[in-house]
Parts: structure tokens; sequence; C-alpha cells
């Protein structure tokens, strides 16, 4: 009788071994995809501003300023290294594509352009898909250091010496604008 | 926000639920067979088991791998491709990029209503399904409230889960209505046997319960779905105002029945196709209402 309890024991005790493993990996793995994942809708993003220039210099050749303000917010977060960094950068491109967005207001002909439009459509909604995509690695990093925290998992993340991760900040007032630029 | 359902459990739960329930509609098909064989005729007792267990088995195999294009023929959806619904496919590949779940297929319906559904028996096999009327009525933050709510549906395998309920609703009251049907086509006088006359006593009395019971079930269970897919619509989207709007639309809408729903499917839809018959949704304020505690 007592061997089958210590053996019962033995094999529940080895299992969440197993699991909480399994489960650490799991979690790890979806942060460094979600992580790719930003990585991915800020390259597509920096993609489509070459062709929004083109059109843009096509109806609005005066306005070099604006123009130039998003090469260079282009081309800073192109350059750079890290998350951090490139969320920075793309929120300054972001500042810089509004107000694009607001010049072409006064030129008739680029805000009916089709190209125009459709570009402006890509860039709201791969903001979109940015603002989701570091909701999602947040969420991730939330679902793991919970794991990290609460017991029992606390103690087999000091056996597998997992430590808590640093989620990635998102300053209010930029959210706001994600949510209010489409209504 | 306060009482919010955990994902994962709520998925580990629908997925045990849902086998649990194949096993449950698989006993109450070899039970009705029983006392309907008992009732009628026991020497009959092996065929009409075997015809039973057999009936059953495919009725729930095929339910189970093809509930997704039963139920897009059945309201005559088509794909929508990504040149024709741009808006749509952004929309869904961002709240996808949000709960971390592979893109759908999505497809169209014809019809001028406000409504959507969801279908597919894991998220891989996910199929999101919205009329043309919602395309053009919502705006876009509530369309994509209404896409996130759909897409909690798929991420908690509630389609699984409800298409299991919907078949073993369906099949009480096929089974019940044939053995009730089939009273009237026998002659009476002949079976004096006691036993016979008990069990065509129960068979009368489960035949006539058990559709009532198993509908009122399943009306309750849908109802809390509707909730959980609100909130991980709320999850997705962080922003209960777009859902909120897309529910108001919906509600002064006034929205007419729609003849080419299968009423088998009206727990798939985002809000009841059907005015006054069973409430498969909870009221619309009721639904407005928690979204705006959160």
């Amino acid at each position: 009788m007592w061997e089958i309890i210590i053996l019962a024991i033995v094999v529940i005790i080895g299992g969440m071994f197993f699991g909480y493993y399994n489960r650490f990996v799991t979690l790890s793995n979806r942060i460094d995809n979600s992580l790719s994942q930003i990585d991915v809708q800020l390259k597509r993003r920096a993609d489509l501003i070459p062709n929004l220039i083109n059109t843009v210099k096509g109806f609005a050749k005066h306005e070099t300023a604006a123009i130039k303000a998003v090469t260079d917010a282009r081309k800073a977060l192109v350059g750079a290294k890290g998350v951090e960094k490139k969320v920075e950068a793309d929120k300054k491109l972001e500042s810089a594509l509004k107000t694009i967005f607001a010049i072409a207001e006064g030129y008739p002909d680029l805000k009916a352009n089709t190209n125009f439009l459709e570009l402006q459509k890509e860039l709201t909604s791969t903001e979109d898909k940015v603002a989701y995509s570091r909701q999602y690695y947040n969420d991730s990093i939330l679902t793991y250091n919970l794991l990290c925290r609460t017991f029992p998992g606390v103690l087999f993340a000091n056996i597998y010496s997992k430590k808590p991760r640093t989620y990635l900040e998102i300053a209010a007032e930029e959210k706001e604008v994600v949510k209010v630029d489409f209504n | 926000m306060k009482q919010r359902v955990d994902f994962r459990d709520q998925i580990s739960k629908n997925k045990m639920k849902s086998y649990f329930l194949m096993v449950v509609i698989f006993f109450v098909i070899l039970i009705l067979g029983y006392v309907i064989s008992m009732a009628t005729d026991p020497g009959y007792f092996f065929v009409i088991m075997i015809f039973a267990i057999i009936f059953s088995i495919s009725y729930l195999l095929v339910n189970f791998y093809h509930s997704d294009k039963i139920a897009l023929k059945s309201v005559g959806a088509k794909e929508a491709k990504r040149i024709d619904y741009r808006d749509y496919h952004n929309l869904v590949e961002g709240l996808c990029i949000a709960s971390g779940m592979p893109k759908p297929r999505l497809y169209v319906m014809e019809s001028s209503m406000i409504n959507a559904f969801a279908s597919g028996r894991d998220p891989e096999h996910g199929v999101i399904c919205v009329t043309k009327g919602a395309l053009e009525k919502l705006e876009r933050r509530e369309l994509e409230g209404v896409l996130a709510h759909e897409l909690g549906h798929i991420a908690s395998y509630d389609m699984r889960y409800m298409t299991m309920v919907a078949v073993m609703v369906g099949m009480i009251s096929i089974i019940s209505q044939v053995f009730l049907r089939s009273l009237w086509f026998r002659g009476r006088g002949s079976s004096n046997d006691s036993s016979k006359a008990i069990f065509m006593i129960i068979g009368i009395a489960l035949a006539i319960i058990a559709p009532i019971v198993v509908y009122f079930v399943q009306m309750s269970i849908s109802r809390k779905r509707e909730f959980t897919a609100d909130a991980s619509a709320v999850k997705f989207t962080r922003y209960p105002n777009g859902l909120i709007k897309a529910l108001d639309k919906i509600g002064k809408a006034n929205q007419s029945n729609e003849k080419k729903v299968n009423k088998a499917l009206a727990p798939l839809f985002f809000s009841n196709p059907f005015k006054g018959a069973g409430r498969t949704h909870p009221p619309l304020e009721e639904r407005i209402n928690v979204l705006k505690r959160m």
C-alpha cells in the first residue's frame, strides 16, 4: 500500500518537473515570437513609406520639410537597434505621417488619389497591427511572469533559473492616438 | 476589468465538455434505441441498436469535421477575397496578432442585417463569416469589436462545443419525433404485454420530455458563451466601446428575421437572427451593461 502511495507521489512530482519545464519553454517561445512579430509589422510599415512619399511628391512637391521629416523618421526606424528603440522611432514616424496627412487635406487632387488613399489605409492598419503586436508581447510576458511569481511555479522558476521579464512600456498618450485615428 | 474569465481554463473546460457531450450523445442514443426497441419488438433490439450506433458515430464524425462547411453552405456564404475586402482582412489580421491565433478563413454572406458567425472545430480550422450589412453599416471600430467577439468564440473552442450541443439537440428531437409518429401507424390492441406497456409509457415520456429539457440546457449554455466571447473581444481590442456601439446599432437597426438561416445555427451568430424564437443570446442591453463595466 505504502509503495503505491510513494510511487504515485514520485510520479506526480516528476510530472510537475516536466510540465513546468515545458510550460516555461512554451511561454518564452511565445514571447520571442511576439517580439519578432513587432519587428515584422514595423518593417512592413517602413516599407510602405517610399511609395507614400512618391505619391505625395507627385502632388505636393513644395512640402519639402514634411516630406523630409517622414523620410528621416523612416531612416531612423530602419536603422534602430532593439525593440525599444524601434518603437521609439516608430512613434516619431507616426507623428511625421500625421503632418503629411494633415497637409494632404489642402491638396484635393492628392486627397482623392486612390493610390494615396490605399496607402493611408494600409499605414493606419499596420499601425493598428504594431499596437496589437506590442499588446500581445506584453500579454505573453504577463502570463510568463505570473507563472514565475505564483506558487508553485515560483519553485520551478528558481530551479530552472527563469526570471520575470520586463514589459515593453507604451506611453499612454500614444495609445490613445492609435485608437482615435480611425473614427 | 472585474471577474475576467481566464482563457486557458475556458478552453480546456470547453474541450472536456465537448468530449463529455459526445459520450453523452452516444449513450442517449443507445438508451433511446433500447427503450424504443423494448416498446415495439424486443426481437429487433440488435438491429435497432447496431443501426443506432452506426448512425450516431457517423453523425458525430461528420459534424465534428464538417461543421464549418455545413454552416457556410447553409447560409450561402462566399469567400471574402483580400482584394475586395481589404479592411475586413486587415482587422482580422490585427486581432489575430493581438490574440496570437492563426488567421481564420473569411467569408461574406448576402444579407442586409448586421450579423456574423464563427465556426470550425479548432483555431486552425477557424472560419468567420459576416453579413454584407455588417460590413456596410458598421464603423471600423465597431466591426472590429464584432470580429473580435467571433474570434473569441474560436479561441475558446466554443464552436466545437456548441456544435456538439446542437447535434445532440437535433438527434434527440429527431429520434423522439420518429418514435412518437410511429405510434400512430401501429395497430392498438396487439400488445397486451405489461412490460411492453411500461416501456411504451417510458418511451413516450422520454420522447416528449427529452427534447424540451435539452433545448433549455442548450439555450442557457449558449447565452453564457456570448458573455465570455464579449469578454475575450475586450481582451483582444482593449476597447469595449467598439463592441458597445455595434450592439447598440444592432438594437436600433430593427433587424428582421433572416429566412435563409436555419434555426439550428442561431447560437453561432453574433446576435440572434430570429425575433421571439428561443433566446440563444442574452438581451443586447444586458450585454452592453456588462461591457460598460469592463
